[in-house]
Order: structure tokens, then C-alpha cells, then sequence
């Protein structure tokens, strides 16, 4: 196949040409119209194309080429300990570079490989993209997986999986699938994803749903998130409303507005929700603070639980010790061992051994020894242990006054 | 890889050398066992001969392992190396969190506004 070569440091015009290109150290090609070569363009070295470059295929060694226009090459692209500049349209099979790929305009390959830094200075169409260290790109990134060693920055992303070891910056798209981040990962508008999966920290800054997540350090959300299931291992904040199917929470959760499950919420540290907690089963090892909380199911408080309006629950558990503020409302309320409680509504209410209470209105009342209590009006039976004492006389009334909840 | 302008007033904070431990690793990772040592100079932005060290320690801590691929050493992750990740990330989201000014606390919920309060103190002192 015919060649045409390019000595280090020439400077030649080049249009039209036969078989492969050769192209040493240094040198500067002008282009008539625009570069079109048949074969391999192969460049030794650092040097320029002054324009557009069509090829079969394209390959640096040791050095940047800089192309001025656009790139188009059928088949692969490879920079072997070199990197690859081009200020236009960029489209190609494969494409390898070992260090820095920068283009200018928009992008599209089967394949990216970046080993140092890629940068894209407009949108990038690609099924694989796979960078080192860093991506940065001012367009759309659409495509199917991503990952990246180092950092992430990119306008907006449509993709299957989003994979990254350092931090992660969106303004926002859809990822499918999963998105695993080991670092931060921030989206700055509305975003949509699958699973998300990050080890330090997650900054939501527009309107977020998706399936799974699951946070090792911190969460913020700055306006409404929906999810499948959420574990916070270390602290989480939604400043607009809440919804999923279960949490579960290690650490610090806040609410700023609402929370609303189809599941359980299990809070091993503490969890405080702005509005209404409603959901179907509840399990506070820690502390809940909520302006009201309404399950469907059981709530077993081991912790501490605060309402402003009250709590409601088919059956209330409150373990040794516990302490409940404000009123609870539920088919069933069992207080343990030392338990202090405000307020109890309910069909029937135990008390364990010396628990404390406020007031209590039930059909069905039974107070162990040592409890104390200040009003007690039931309807069917009451039932009081040794050294029992109540503020009030107890009374059997024929009806209940109306549910606080 | 880390973003620091959190505390942008007070300048990025420095790259310390566990940083650029996790760096390398993260690197490593994304190559699924065939991590050259110039590949991973690229990501990390690290001179070979100043990552080679980084490397040797790496294997020696067992947070990596290294395999002859094609005659020349490549680098992989061993879960120990995925262990230390993980920790490291967490550790830096509860640094961020502790080195944040604290935010004022929102006050609890007062004491129970039920129908039938009779007056008394908003919280119930036992008697």
C-alpha cells in the first residue's frame, strides 16, 4: 500500500491521499479542504492537522496530536503513551489513549478507553466509556455504563450503570440500573436511578427517585426523594418529603417534611421527621421524633419515641425502659418494665412494673406493681397491682373520649 | 478525587498520603485485574517511578496483588484493598461532617396538644 510520509518538523499541505500516513515528530500538516487518508494515519510524536482528518484507523506513540476540526476514523483509535487533542466533531470505532483525550465538539465511539484525563467540550454518544483518572464533559453523556478511577463531571447523563471510585458530579439524567460510587456523588438537578450505591457521601439537589440506596457516610437531599428501600449507615437528611418502601437507618436520619412508607422504618440511631411519619411497621432502637407518626402494623420502641399530635399504631410496644412523649393511640399499647410515657389511648394498656404514665383511656386497663398515674377512665375492666398509685380515682366510664389521632 | 469546596473559605484541603493510597486503588480497581503501572500513572496522575513505592506497599499491606499478564506485572484489588475503601470514604464523609460548623438544632416536639389536655405542664413530670 502506498505511503506518504511526514519528516519531524515539516510543514506540508495535504488533501486527498493514498494508503497510510506517516508523520514524525513536530510536524504541522495544512489541509486542502479536508485530510483523507485511505489507510492508517500514524503519528510519531507530538504534531498537528490543521483541519479535518478522515481515516481508516488512527495511532499516536509518544506525543499529543492536536487535530484543528473534526475526527473521523471507521475503525480504532489508539494512543500508545500519548494523547489525542481535537477542537471539532470526534466520531470513531475503538477508541484507546493512554493519557489525555480532549474534544471539542461532539463525540461519539463503540468504545472509549482513557487511561489520564478526558475531557469533551460538548455531548459524547457511546455504549462503553472507561477513563483512569478523570471525565469532564459540558454535554449530554448518553450510553450504557460508565466508570471512571478518579472524578466524574458531567452536564447530564443517560446511561445503564454509572460506576466511579472518586466523586461523581451531575446536573442531573436518568441512570438506569446501578450507580456505585466509592467517594461523593452530587446531582444537581433532577435525577432518576435504579440502585445507588455510594461509600462517602450523596448530595441530591433537585428531585430524586430510584430503587435501592444505600449510604455509608452521608446523604443530603435538598428537595423530595422516592426510593425502594433506603439504609443510611451514617447521616441522612431530606429537606423535602420523603417516600418508599422500608428504611433503615444506622445513624442520623432527618426529615424535613413528610415520610411515608409502605414498610418498616428501623432506626437504630436517631431519625426526626419535620411532618407525618406513615408507614406500616416501626422499630426505634434509638430516638423518633415526628410531629405525628401513623402505622398500620407494630411499633416497638427500645428507644425513645416524641410526637407533637401523637403516635398511632395497631399495637404499641414499648420495651424496659423507653420513654414516649406525647400521645399514643393504638388497638393494643403494652408498656414495659420502667417505661415512662405521656398520654395512652387504646383498646387495651398494660403497664409493666413501675412504669409512669400521664393519663390513660382504654376499655381494658392493667397496672403493674409501682406504676404511677394520674387519670385512668376505662370502660370494661381495670386491673391494678401492689402499691399501685394513681393522682386521680380511676373511673369506669361508658364511653371514651374521642382519639387525639 | 475528593471535592473540597465545602470548605472553600478555608482553602482545599491538602492531599494527604492516604489520599493518594485510595487513589491508586480506585485506579487499580477500574482495570479488573489488568492494571499496567503506566495505566495507573495516567489515573492517578503519579509519576511511575514515585507509584511503583506506592505499588510495592500496596502489595506488601495486601491491599493488592500483583500477576504477571503478558510477561509484565499488573495489578489487581484484593478484598482487604476493597475493605480499606470502603472505610476511607466513610471515614472522609464523617471528617467532612465533623469539620462542618454544626447547625442549630431544631427544637423537639413540645408535649402532647391531644383534645382532652387539661391544663398543666406541656411535658408530664411524674408524680
Amino acid at each position: 500500500m502506498p505511503e506518504t510520509r511526514v519528516g519531524p518538523g515539516e510543514k506540508v499541505r495535504l488533501g486527498t491521499i493514498e494508503g497510510d500516513l506517516e508523520v514524525s515528530q513536530g510536524a504541522r500538516i495544512e489541509v486542502d479542504g479536508r485530510l483523507v487518508v485511505p489507510g492508517t494515519a500514524h503519528f510519531e510524536g507530538s504534531s498537528s492537522v490543521e483541519g479535518s482528518l478522515e481515516c481508516r484507523s488512527l495511532r499516536v506513540e509518544d506525543g499529543t496530536v492536536q487535530i484543528r476540526g473534526d475526527l473521523t476514523v471507521q475503525e480504532t483509535v489508539r494512543a500508545d503513551d500519548g494523547g489525542l487533542e481535537v477542537t471539532g466533531a470526534f466520531r470513531a470505532g475503538r477508541v484507546d489513549v493512554d493519557k489525555r483525550l480532549r474534544i471539542g465538539g461532539p463525540a461519539a465511539a463503540e468504545e472509549f478507553e482513557v487511561g489520564g484525563v478526558f475531557e469533551g467540550g460538548s455531548t459524547l454518544t457511546s455504549p462503553k466509556v472507561s477513563v483512569g483518572g478523570k471525565l469532564r464533559l459540558s454535554g449530554k453523556l448518553t450510553g450504557r455504563e460508565l466508570e471512571a478511577g478518579g472524578s466524574v463531571e458531567v452536564a447530564e447523563v443517560d446511561l445503564e450503570t454509572l460506576e466511579v471510585g472518586g466523586l461523581v458530579r451531575l446536573a442531573g439524567g436518568e441512570v438506569r440500573r446501578s450507580v456505585e460510587v466509592g467517594g461523593r456523588f452530587a446531582a444537581d438537578g433532577p435525577f432518576k436511578f435504579g440502585n445507588l450505591d455510594v461509600g462517602g457521601v450523596v448530595q441530591l439537589r433537585g428531585p430524586a427517585t430510584g430503587g435501592r440506596v444505600s449510604v455509608g457516610g452521608m446523604m443530603m437531599a435538598e428537595k423530595d426523594l422516592t426510593f425502594e428501600a433506603l439504609k443510611i449507615g451514617g447521616m441522612g437528611t431530606v429537606q423535602g418529603n420523603g417516600a418508599g418502601r422500608t428504611i433503615e437507618v444506622g445513624g442520623k436520619f432527618d426529615v424535613r417534611g413528610s415520610l411515608k412508607l409502605t414498610e418498616l422504618l428501623e432506626v437504630g440511631g436517631a431519625v426526626a421527621i419535620g411532618e407525618e411519619l406513615t408507614g406500616q411497621r416501626l422499630s426505634v432502637g434509638g430516638s423518633l421524633t415526628a410531629r405525628r407518626a401513623v402505622l398500620s402494623g407494630e411499633a416497638e420502641i427500645g428507644g425513645s419515641i416524641a410526637t407533637q399530635e401523637g403516635a398511632k399504631a395497631e399495637r404499641f410496644r414499648l420495651r424496659h425502659r423507653s420513654k414516649a412523649t406525647g400521645p399514643l393511640v393504638g388497638n393494643s399499647v403494652e408498656i414495659e418494665s420502667k417505661g415512662r410515657v405521656e398520654d395512652i389511648y387504646g383498646g387495651r394498656v398494660e403497664l409493666g412494673r413501675k412504669s409512669v404514665a400521664r393519663r390513660i383511656f382504654a376499655n381494658v386497663v392493667r397496672l403493674e406493681e409501682g406504676c404511677e398515674v394520674e387519670e385512668v377512665e376505662y370502660v370494661e375492666s381495670l386491673d391494678l397491682g401492689r402499691n399501685v398509685r394513681c393522682r386521680q380515682p380511676p373511673r369506669k366510664v361508658d364511653h371514651l373520649p374521642p382519639f387525639p389521632i | 478525587m475528593w471535592d473540597d469546596r465545602p470548605h472553600a473559605a478555608r482553602g482545599p484541603r491538602r492531599r494527604e498520603v492516604t489520599d493518594l493510597y485510595a487513589t491508586v486503588l480506585e485506579v487499580v480497581k477500574r482495570y479488573h485485574g489488568a492494571a499496567r503501572i503506566t495505566r495507573v500513572s495516567y489515573g492517578a496522575g503519579m509519576p511511575v517511578d514515585r507509584l511503583r513505592t506506592f505499588l510495592d506497599r500496596l502489595v506488601a499491606l495486601g491491599l493488592l496483588r500483583s500477576e504477571e499478564l503478558d510477561g509484565r506485572p499488573a495489578y489487581d484489588i484484593t478484598p482487604r484493598g476493597q475493605e480499606f475503601l470502603d472505610t476511607y470514604w466513610r471515614m472522609r464523609a464523617f471528617v467532612e461532617v465533623l469539620e462542618r460548623p454544626a447547625e442549630p438544632s431544631r427544637s423537639p416536639p413540645g408535649g402532647s396538644r391531644g383534645p382532652h389536655r387539661r391544663g398543666g405542664p406541656d411535658r408530664y413530670d411524674p408524680p
